[in-house]
C-alpha cells in the first residue's frame, strides 16, 4: 500500500516536469483518438469493462460456460451502475441449424443471458431479448470456425 | 400478382377413361397443335405462330419429367383441325408411341384465343382427357403449361407441376447491407416477382393452398413474428395481435387453418389458429423447441420436430395435439418436416458430422432415404405431385440457390432466380 502511494507520487511529479515541454507543440494537430460521445462512448466502455459484449456457446448447447459467466458478472456490474441504459440481449445461431430451429435456439441463448443477468442484480425492465436465428451471421462460410463464431449472444446498448 | 383463373372452354364431353398402366417412361407424342384458320393476334404473331411455341413449351415440360418422353416437337408430324379429335392412330402405333397429345389454338372474335387439348392412348386408340382454356394472346403459355399438365396426369395419375409456382426469399448485398425479400417465381423460372421491400428481414414464406396469400415471419420491429400477405394487393398483417415471438407457420391443405411456432421463454411449442382469426389453440407443451409443424393432407394429423429427448427428431401428432409420437430414430439431427400432398412421405432435413441434406421418410417411419450429397442442403418442400421437392443449398461462401430433386434420386438441378434465393415453398397447381 505504501508503496503504491509512492508511485503514485511520482507519477504526479513525472507529469509535472513533463508539462512545459509539451506546451511546446501546442500548435501540433491533435493526434489523439476521436473522443466517442454519447451511446458509442458508452459502448465502448461497456466493452472494455465487461471483457467483451458478446458470449459464445458450444455445439448446439444453450448452457453458459465459465468464460462466458465472467463477462456476464462484469456485464451485470456495469448495467446495475447504470440503470439509464436499455439492453438489447440478441441470440444467434450457427448457419449449419436448419432456419426456425436456429431462430429458437438464438431466443434460448439469448434468454439464457437475460436471465443470468437478472440472477446477477439487472432489472428485467432494463433488457429485452431477441433472436435473430443464423440471419446475421458474424463470420461466413460452412467451417466449423465460422460456426462457433456464430454461435454467441450480443448485449447491444440501445439508448 | 396473382394470376387471374383460366377461363375454361367447353369441349364438348370429356370421355373418362382410366390413367395408362404403365407410368414407366411413357413414350407420348407432341406434334404441332393446329389451328382452324391461320389469323393474326393482338401483339404480333399469328395463331400458327402460337401454337408452335406452344408445342415446344409442352415438349419442353414433359422432357423435364422422368415419366414422360416426349417424340418432336417435330414441323413434318403437322394434322389437320379435324384430326386434332380424330387423329390417325395407326401412324403413332408404328412410330412405339404410347400416348398422344393434340390441339388448337383459335382466335375468337373478342380479340382472345381458345387453346384445346387432347391426350390419347395410342394403343387403344381412346381418348383419356381433354382441356381448353380461354386466354389472352399474352397468357399463351399458362394454357401450353394446363396441356402439359393435362397429359403428365392423364399418364401418370399423379397431380401436374407445370403451372405452379415457388415462393422463396431473395437474397442480395452482403454484411449490414443484406436484403431479404418474400418473391415468386413460375415452377419454369418464368415471371419473377417480389412482394417486399427488403426494408426488414423476412424467412420462411409459405404458400396458402390457392397461392393467394403468404405466410411468412417477419424481423420487422425487432422480435420475429409471422405476417400475412396478400399477393394480389401486397397488404400485409400480423396473425397474432400480441408481441410474442411466432415463427414456422403453415397451412392446412384446405387453407382453414395456420399451425406455427411460439417461443415462451426457454420454451417453444406448437399452436394452431383459424386462418380467419379467433384464439390460438396450443397443442404441445413438452420442454424445449418444438417448431416447424406440417398438417397431413387430411388435416388430421401434424408432423413436427422436437428437441425432447436431446436432439431434434421428428414427431407425428394429432391435430388436437394428442397421441405424440416419435418418427425419426436415426443418428444426428431431423429438423423441418413436410408432409407430402400425397400423404405417403414427409421430407426432412437431416444434420449429421457430413452436413445438412434432404430426405425422405414414409409417414409411418419406414423407407427412410436421403435424396442429396451436399453439404448445405435444408428445407425441403413438395411439389404438388409428391415426386419432387424444392430445396435450398449453401455453398462454401454461403450463397444460397434454390434446386430441384426427384425422390428417385437424380441428381438435383438448379431453378434459376434473379438473385439469391432460400426458403422456397412449392405450391399447388395454380386454377
Amino acid at each position: 500500500m505504501i508503496r503504491a502511494r509512492h508511485l503514485i507520487a511520482a507519477g504526479v511529479a513525472a507529469a509535472a516536469a513533463i508539462a512545459p515541454a509539451a506546451g511546446q507543440f501546442r500548435r501540433m494537430p491533435p493526434q489523439v483518438q476521436p473522443k466517442l460521445v454519447g451511446i458509442d462512448a458508452l459502448r465502448a466502455e461497456f466493452f472494455a469493462q465487461s471483457g467483451g459484449d458478446t458470449v459464445y456457446f458450444g455445439g448446439s448447447s444453450v448452457i453458459l460456460g465459465a468464460p462466458a459467466k465472467a463477462i456476464l458478472m462484469a456485464q451485470a456490474r456495469w448495467l446495475r451502475r447504470h440503470p439509464e441504459i436499455v439492453v438489447s440481449i440478441e441470440g444467434h445461431a450457427e448457419a449449419a441449424d436448419t432456419r426456425d430451429h436456429a431462430l429458437a435456439i438464438g431466443a434460448r441463448r439469448a434468454e439464457e443471458v437475460r436471465d443470468f443477468l437478472i440472477l446477477f442484480g439487472v432489472p428485467a425492465a432494463q433488457m429485452t431479448a431477441t433472436s435473430w436465428g443464423k440471419e446475421r451471421v458474424a463470420v461466413a462460410g460452412n467451417s466449423e470456425a465460422a460456426f462457433a463464431a456464430n454461435r454467441r449472444v450480443q448485449t447491444v446498448l440501445v439508448r | 400478382m396473382r394470376r387471374a383463373p383460366l377461363a375454361l372452354a367447353a369441349l364438348g364431353m370429356a370421355a373418362a377413361a382410366p390413367a395408362l398402366a404403365d407410368p414407366a417412361a411413357t413414350v407420348i407424342a407432341v406434334p404441332p397443335l393446329s389451328t382452324p384458320t391461320d389469323t393474326k393476334v393482338e401483339g404480333g404473331g399469328t395463331t400458327l405462330g402460337i401454337a408452335w411455341q406452344a408445342t415446344q413449351l409442352i415438349a419442353t415440360d414433359l422432357r423435364a419429367t422422368s415419366e414422360l418422353y416426349p417424340v418432336g416437337p417435330d414441323q413434318k408430324d403437322f394434322y389437320s383441325y379435324p384430326e386434332v379429335t380424330a387423329p390417325g392412330f395407326q401412324r403413332w402405333r408404328a412410330k412405339g408411341v404410347k400416348a398422344l397429345i393434340t390441339g388448337f389454338v383459335e382466335a375468337r372474335s373478342d380479340g382472345r384465343l381458345t387453346v384445346g387439348c387432347y391426350v390419347y392412348d395410342v394403343d387403344k386408340g381412346r381418348e383419356l382427357g381433354r382441356k381448353g382454356f380461354v386466354v389472352s394472346p399474352g397468357d399463351w403459355r399458362r394454357a401450353a403449361h394446363k396441356c402439359s399438365g393435362l397429359a403428365y396426369s392423364a399418364v401418370t395419375g399423379a397431380p401436374d407441376i407445370f403451372d405452379t409456382r415457388i415462393a422463396y426469399v431473395a437474397e442480395s448485398g452482403s454484411g449490414a447491407a443484406r436484403t431479404k425479400k418474400i418473391a415468386l417465381i413460375d415452377s419454369d423460372g418464368n415471371n419473377q416477382a417480389t412482394l417486399t421491400k427488403g426494408d426488414s428481414f423476412v424467412i420462411t414464406p409459405r404458400l396458402s393452398p390457392g397461392a393467394q396469400t403468404i405466410a411468412f415471419t417477419s424481423f420487422s420491429g425487432g422480435t420475429p413474428h409471422v405476417e400475412l400477405i396478400n399477393v394480389d394487393s401486397g397488404e400485409r398483417r400480423p396473425l397474432l395481435s400480441g408481441n410474442g415471438m411466432t415463427f414456422s407457420p403453415s397451412f392446412s391443405a384446405d387453407g382453414k387453418r395456420i399451425a406455427f411456432a411460439m417461443m415462451q421463454g426457454i420454451n417453444s411449442d406448437i399452436y394452431v389458429i383459424g386462418t380467419a382469426g379467433g384464439a390460438p389453440r396450443r397443442l404441445t407443451t413438452a420442454p424445449g423447441i418444438d417448431a416447424t409443424p406440417s398438417f397431413s393432407p387430411d388435416g388430421t394429423r401434424i408432423v413436427f420436430e422436437s428437441d425432447r429427448s436431446g436432439s431434434p427428431q421428428l414427431y407425428i401428432m394429432n391435430a388436437d395435439g394428442s397421441d405424440q409420437r416419435r418418427l425419426s430414430f436415426g443418428s444426428g439431427w431431423y429438423s423441418a418436416p413436410e408432409w407430402s400432398p400425397n400423404g405417403q412421405w414427409i421430407a426432412f432435413t437431416r444434420r449429421t458430422l457430413e452436413g445438412r441434406r434432404v430426405g425422405v421418410i414414409k409417414a409411418d417411419g419406414t423407407a427412410e432415404k436421403i435424396l442429396t450429397r451436399g453439404t448445405a442442403d435444408e428445407g425441403a418442400r413438395w411439389a404438388p405431385s409428391s415426386r419432387e421437392l424444392v430445396f435450398q443449398r449453401s455453398d462454401a461462401s454461403g450463397r444460397q440457390a434454390l434446386y430441384r430433386v426427384t425422390l428417385d434420386g437424380e441428381e438435383p438441378r438448379v431453378v434459376a432466380t434473379a438473385q439469391d434465393g432460400s426458403d422456397p415453398d412449392w405450391s399447388g397447381v395454380v386454377d
